[in-house]
């Protein structure tokens, strides 16, 4: 057990072979709810995330944000030596984790029916972009390539152009989130029932569950309503959407109840009871002309923060489109711990990443997790873990078998 | 014991005050793995999302898919005697899940306090667009409205003209799966120490959380990079986006090492070494001439998905980009339970997301379906109130309980 970790999964052991995105959130997810998970790295690079996006002294941010609170243990796994101490980690853990290609970890002689002989409640939970079965599952995949077979990036855009991608790495994150999810079910009927279990969670079925009524749509309309992309405002209400104003853009959800309230807000209740734009139906006909109509209004203030502020106080759910530049110094986020300043040991000043989005009330404080170094915590696995000496340790790291590196 | 089926969590019951999206998704995967949900809905004509997507006999397919598996407990809730019914609920149940707008809980009479000495250990799950603490809290929000605050709407489209909005509940599903996991982690702790807490789970945290570089891009490079949306392909790889193929669109990633699996499919080993394309950075400098190399290349296939044969034999990551009615009579989407059919009694049968998270020991979805509204009225008062027979009749000719078949 890590000492003194506190929250909600202190106890819980994890054994971590991902890499990139998808499976580092789902394992982070985890330690900054106190479990102690040991991250894999594999000789002599370790997580290909430690070489991208931006850089402090050699450091990769991205790999600081995506690996807090993991223990790095760092190993050749093309030694029989290594992978006989990775046989003896499962035998100590209660998860593994992966986010190899499916069929990887099979080959690499940890497939779920070899890791239930080493432990025979073992969960085993498997990310991929794809999943583990059906026709497409051994193609390499990413975050948009699952995005693009979900039918989601379909729906970002105008209609008769290209699609657009959003510049977030929402699929990945939340596949890990649910990772997280189906993990702590899973333990709950372990320890319920004794048995454990191996999931299958892709990316793509993350995103095709986003689906809230496209899917549907399809079917149930006869054919008539082809979901598709078509700009910058809902569909099946109206007004819903981004809007244009002095200086910026802003989201104003309009529709339903709050049509009487916006109307107010515009100076036009004649609105309100007309036939033409009385209900979400009638307003949907004429969309073009309701979001004319909002956007000339629009207009008549000198910028987003006066007609955002306008519009709330007529309770009117409105928002300014935010940048990320924004985003950092906005109160609300601020407070909130939305966004968060962390310090990495081996980089000299603080980084701003985004906070840890469950609120628990019994832990109203973040745990005080960094990310590790290449192979930071070999010597503490072997020892706490395996029993090993420090000797036996020392050997080890010569004969190539760990590997250390401080970045 | 509670009455859920056998799956993961069939021992959990859960209290569920949740309406539209969000809320309904977290309790809807924790239904769709065994628990046992009751549901709350306000009469006289329940929860709001009955009023969507009615296609067929006025049903709202809207709230089949986000309610499969509960069971609807429909009351006057301006009647003190409804209120009181769910108050002796509470003390039978492990969990709760609301998203009303902050402060909404507590003037009922179900704050996370007076749960409390209902129940000691209870979990109160809240859900909302923008938290429940901070500047911002009491403000209306919907999924769209937290997105902007998140900045991700600012990443999506050209950077020249207004951002996109993805019509996907990419917000509201995503949180409601973020707040059943934080249930589950915070019953594990109830588990182990006896002690229960309050979530605040919020769709802005968690749209904020999809952030993969962005903001310590800008922050970790002292302010140089200045994230925004930036068109149809990555900013820190190349070439990784949508691309305009014949007839369609796909999206290609071919960054670091399948750069030379791209150029062999294309027939320009040349590119693999020369210094103007062979790594990331050289390419981003160049990132339309990239494009455009590509794009015509696509042009010289007759279709989208021959153009992808091809790709796949050289091992480039490649998808088409799929329309959503494509989507449902993809193969490998039927093959995995990606895209699943549901019957429903008033409904008949149509097309759902499937549940995205696969056990082993659960290999198929369990028979669930959505309730009427106050279908599970009788049941709830019988068996978990010692009402008889005859105090549900009469209370329902008060109007007390409300049940349509809706």
């Amino acid at each position: 057990m890590t000492e003194g970790i506190n929250h909600c999964l202190t106890g819980l052991r994890v054994l971590d072979f991902t890499r990139a995105l998808a499976g580092p959130t789902c394992a982070r997810m985890l330690a900054e709810m106190g479990a102690d998970v040991i991250k894999v790295e594999s000789a002599p690079h370790g997580d290909l995330s430690r070489g991208a996006s931006v850089f402090r002294n050699k450091r990769s941010v991205f790999f600081v944000q995506h690996n807090r609170g993991k223990k790095s243990f760092c190993v050749n796994l093309r030694d029989p030596r290594g992978m006989a101490l990775i046989a003896e980690l499962v035998q100590r853990v209660d998860v593994v984790v992966e986010n190899f290609k499916p069929g990887v970890m099979a080959e690499m002689g940890l497939s779920y029916e070899r890791l239930k002989e080493l432990k025979p409640d073992i969960i085993l939970c498997s990310i991929s972009a794809l999943g583990q079965t059906g026709p497409l599952a051994h193609k390499p995949g990413y975050d948009y390539i699952a995005q693009a077979y979900a039918g989601v990036t379909s729906m970002i855009g105008d209609k008769d152009e290209a699609p657009y991608i959003p510049l977030v790495g929402l699929g990945d994150v939340s596949t890990g989130v649910h990772g997280a999810l189906a993990v702590l079910a899973a333990l709950r009927h372990r320890d319920r029932t004794g048995r454990g279990q191996h999931l299958d969670v892709s990316l793509l079925d993350v995103y095709y569950n986003f689906h809230e009524v496209n899917v549907h749509q399809v079917k149930a309309s006869g054919g008539k309503i082809k979901p598709t992309r078509v700009g910058r405002h809902m569909t099946y209400l109206c007004p819903g959407g981004v809007f244009r104003a002095t200086g910026g853009h802003v989201v104003i959800m309009g529709f339903f109840h709050h049509w009487p309230d916006f109307c107010r807000a515009m100076e036009r209740p004649d609105l309100i009871d007309d036939p033409r734009y009385r209900t979400d139906l009638a307003r949907l006909e004429r969309r073009d002309e309701v979001v004319k109509l909002i956007e000339d209004w629009l207009q008549t203030f000198p910028d987003v923060p006066s007609a955002v502020a306008h519009m709330e106080r007529f309770n009117v759910p409105v928002a300014p489109v935010l940048s990320v530049e924004e985003t950092l110094t906005y109160p609300h986020l601020r407070q909130r711990g939305t966004v968060r300043t962390i310090v990495d040991p081996t980089h000299d000043g603080e980084i701003d990443v985004p906070g840890f989005p469950l609120k628990f009330s019994e832990f109203p404080e973040e745990l005080p997790l960094t990310a590790p170094t290449l192979g930071q915590h070999n010597e503490e696995v072997l020892t706490q873990y395996l029993g090993r000496t420090v000797a036996e340790v020392q050997k080890l790291r010569e004969a190539g078998v760990l590997m250390e590196e401080r970045r | 014991m509670p009455q859920g089926m056998d799956h993961v969590l069939s021992d959990l019951r859960v209290l569920d005050f949740t309406r539209a999206l969000a809320g309904p998704s977290c309790t809807r995967m924790l239904a769709e793995m065994g628990a046992e949900v009751i549901k709350v809905e306000a009469g006289p004509n329940g929860e709001l999302a009955r009023r969507l997507s009615n296609y067929r006999n006025n049903r709202s397919l809207y709230y089949i898919q986000q309610n499969l598996g509960k069971k609807s407990f429909c009351v006057n809730l301006r009647d003190p005697r409804a209120l009181a019914m769910i108050a002796e609920l509470i003390p039978q149940v492990d969990v709760v899940v609301e998203n009303f707008k902050p402060g909404v809980i507590a003037d009922m009479g179900f704050g996370y306090e007076r749960l409390r000495e209902m129940k000691k250990d209870i979990i109160l799950c809240s859900i909302s667009a923008l938290g429940q603490s901070g500047p911002l809290a009491s403000k209306p929000g919907y999924d769209y409205i937290a997105q902007a605050y998140s900045g991700v709407t600012s990443m999506i489209g050209d950077p020249e003209d207004a951002p996109y909005l993805p019509l996907v509940g990419m917000g509201d599903v995503s949180t409601g799966v973020h707040a059943a996991l934080a249930i589950v982690s915070a019953l594990r702790y109830r588990d182990r120490t006896g002690e229960g807490q309050h979530l605040d789970v919020a769709l802005l945290d968690v749209y904020y959380h999809y952030h993969e570089v962005n903001v310590h891009a800008y922050s970790g490079s002292d302010g140089t990079v200045k994230p925004t949306r930036a068109g149809r392909h990555m900013t820190y790889v190349c070439p990784a986006g949508v691309f305009r193929g014949k007839g369609g669109f796909l999206v290609i990633m071919s960054f670091l090492h399948h750069w030379k699996d791209l150029c062999e499919a294309i027939g320009r080993p040349d590119l693999v070494t020369d210094p103007n394309f062979s790594t990331d950075p050289a390419r981003l400098q160049r990132r339309a001439e990239v494009v455009k190399i590509i794009e015509d290349w696509l042009q010289t296939f007759p279709d989208v998905p021959s153009a992808i044969a091809h790709l796949e034999k050289h091992q480039v990551p490649v998808a088409p980009v799929l329309s959503v009615a494509e989507t449902t009579q993809h193969p490998h989407h039927r093959a995995r339970g990606t895209v699943r059919t549901v019957h429903d009694r008033l409904a008949g049968d149509f097309d759902m997301p499937g549940m995205p998270l696969k056990f082993s020991r659960f290999p198929k979805d369990l028979p669930l379906e959505a309730a009427t509204l106050g279908q599970h009225n009788e049941e709830i008062l019988t068996r978990y109130l010692g009402r008889s027979a005859q105090d549900v009749q009469k209370l329902r000719a008060e109007g007390v309980l409300i049940e349509k078949e809706i």
